[in-house]
């Protein structure tokens, strides 16, 4: 099938991008509304830059693939305005699981945990991207599923690109809500702050792309509430403004628990179970995390009701 | 050719946008306001931080120390730009800590996430005595 030729829609975005960072940055000045660190608004500028690289370095190994796949798809899907719109919805469908498993195996983790590693949210974080993405190999299989079933791969290239600028701008504090039936379909900068905090509550929340819709369905919804304030970043924050090591630092952290692991079982454990998984539970996992909060709320509200009742005592 | 274009063009357009961050001042430098304010931000970090005995708050309220009960591990935390990092440290967590221009600690972790620190003080005695401590947690 002849593919249509289509320049990426995120070098046309990079103007888009620069021009709205600038504006957040004289609103958070005027109004502050945002909060910038000029360092780490550094790092992940050249993570971002770093990201563009990576693309042209691997971008022919992962094209290649894809055309590859394709002769074995089970379907032509034709280059028809209602198959764009399914591919679409279906890649966000794709993106969901990838970011959902991007956040529970550690080794999806090593790169996607880069993003995260910023204590700030704004829209200089939306640009702070993995250099190393390609060693994940989703790309082979989970990147290429929508091609086997019959997408031309030009096809989820474009609406691929199209999801990433869609999320560009829901990286910032200035827009709190958007209209209700808004925040009901679609993701939003409210709900992807959520997902951005460290806040036990807030660990492993809002995985969508562009529809939270998908969250909603698979259980991993949570609202941003008015009392619980946002703490942004990655439950061991780093201590480092350096990109090299940014990119690289989760990778590392894999090699010396595999290398130190006493046992094969472990090893391969480190590399697959969920990011804070230790064979002996001396670090915690997101869910360890929140169990234990939820104790101490529980603990807490408790003992207030206790406290409640002796009031209630000594006014009788 | 025209990748190179590219890239320098953005590399000098990062400095801009980075330079214009700067320039608008966006930034406020964090501050550890008190012990408490240091033990407050442990408990949230770890969902349950009890204190020992052992504390110690930076003169310029960029780091402090605060020993946990029971376990003996230190809390740490710096102040890296306007949000503040925490390690908790225990055997082989540190490179080094070394007295520098007279009672500053220079605190290096066996942490390549982590920059060196120095930790200032103003009371000789005080810094000697947290470095042996530091110390002692070396590989």
């Amino acid at each position: 099938m002849d593919a249509p030729e289509l320049t990426n829609p995120i070098y046309f975005a990079i103007v888009l991008f620069v021009g709205l960072t600038v504006a957040e940055m004289i609103f958070a000045r005027v109004s502050g509304g945002a909060t910038f660190e000029p360092k780490d608004s550094a790092a992940s500028l050249m993570m971002g830059f770093g990201n563009m690289v990576a693309g042209v370095v691997f971008g022919g190994l992962i094209g290649a693939w894809f055309i590859f796949v394709y002769q074995f798809r089970f379907f032509d899907v034709p280059f028809a305005w209602w198959a764009w719109i399914i591919a679409f919805v279906l890649d966000d469908f794709v993106y969901y699981w990838s970011h959902r498993w991007a956040h529970t195996v550690r080794w999806f983790w090593a790169d996607h945990v880069v993003h995260h590693s910023s204590q700030h949210y704004n829209l200089t974080t939306a640009l702070r991207q993995p250099w190393f993405g390609v060693l994940t190999l989703k790309w082979v299989w989970l990147g290429s599923a929508l091609i086997l079933i019959g997408f031309h791969p030009v096809m989820i290239g474009f609406v691929g690109a199209l999801n990433l600028i869609y999320q560009f701008w829901i990286h910032t504090e200035v827009i709190r809500k958007c209209p209700p039936w808004f925040e009901a379909v679609m993701n939003t900068p409210s709900h992807h702050r959520v997902h951005h905090g460290i806040n036990p509550m807030y660990l492993d929340k809002n995985y969508a792309g562009v529809f939270i819709i998908w969250d909603k369905m698979f259980g991993t919804f949570q609202p941003e509430l008015e009392d619980e304030e946002i703490r942004y970043g990655i439950v061991k924050n780093l201590g480092t403004y350096n990109p090299v090591k940014i990119s690289i630092h989760e990778w590392v952290g894999i090699a010396n628990d595999m290398r130190k692991a006493g046992n094969w079982r472990d090893a391969m454990m480190y590399l697959l179970a969920p990011p804070g998984w230790s064979p002996d539970g001396s670090r915690a996992t997101s869910k360890e995390i929140y169990q234990r909060w939820k104790a101490r709320q529980d603990r807490h509200a408790g003992s207030a009701g206790e406290g409640g009742e002796a009031r209630l005592d000594l006014a009788e | 050719m025209l990748l190179l274009w590219v890239a320098l063009g953005s590399i000098a357009g990062i400095g801009l946008m980075v330079l214009l961050n700067q320039r608008l001042g966006l930034n406020t430098p964090a501050q550890i306001a008190s012990l408490e304010d240091a033990i407050r931000h442990l408990d949230t970090d770890q969902v349950g931080f009890t204190p020992g005995d052992a504390v110690l708050l930076a003169d310029d309220g960029r780091s402090a120390v605060v020993e946990e009960a029971g376990t003996g591990r230190l809390g740490l935390l710096a102040a890296r730009g306007d949000g503040v990092v925490i390690r908790y440290l225990g055997p082989g967590s540190v490179k080094s800590a070394k007295m520098g221009e007279g009672r500053d600690i220079m605190l290096r972790l066996d942490d390549f996430t982590f920059a060196p620190l120095t930790i200032q003080l103003e009371d000789t005695h005080e810094a000697r005595h947290w470095a042996d401590r530091l110390n002692a947690l070396q590989a």
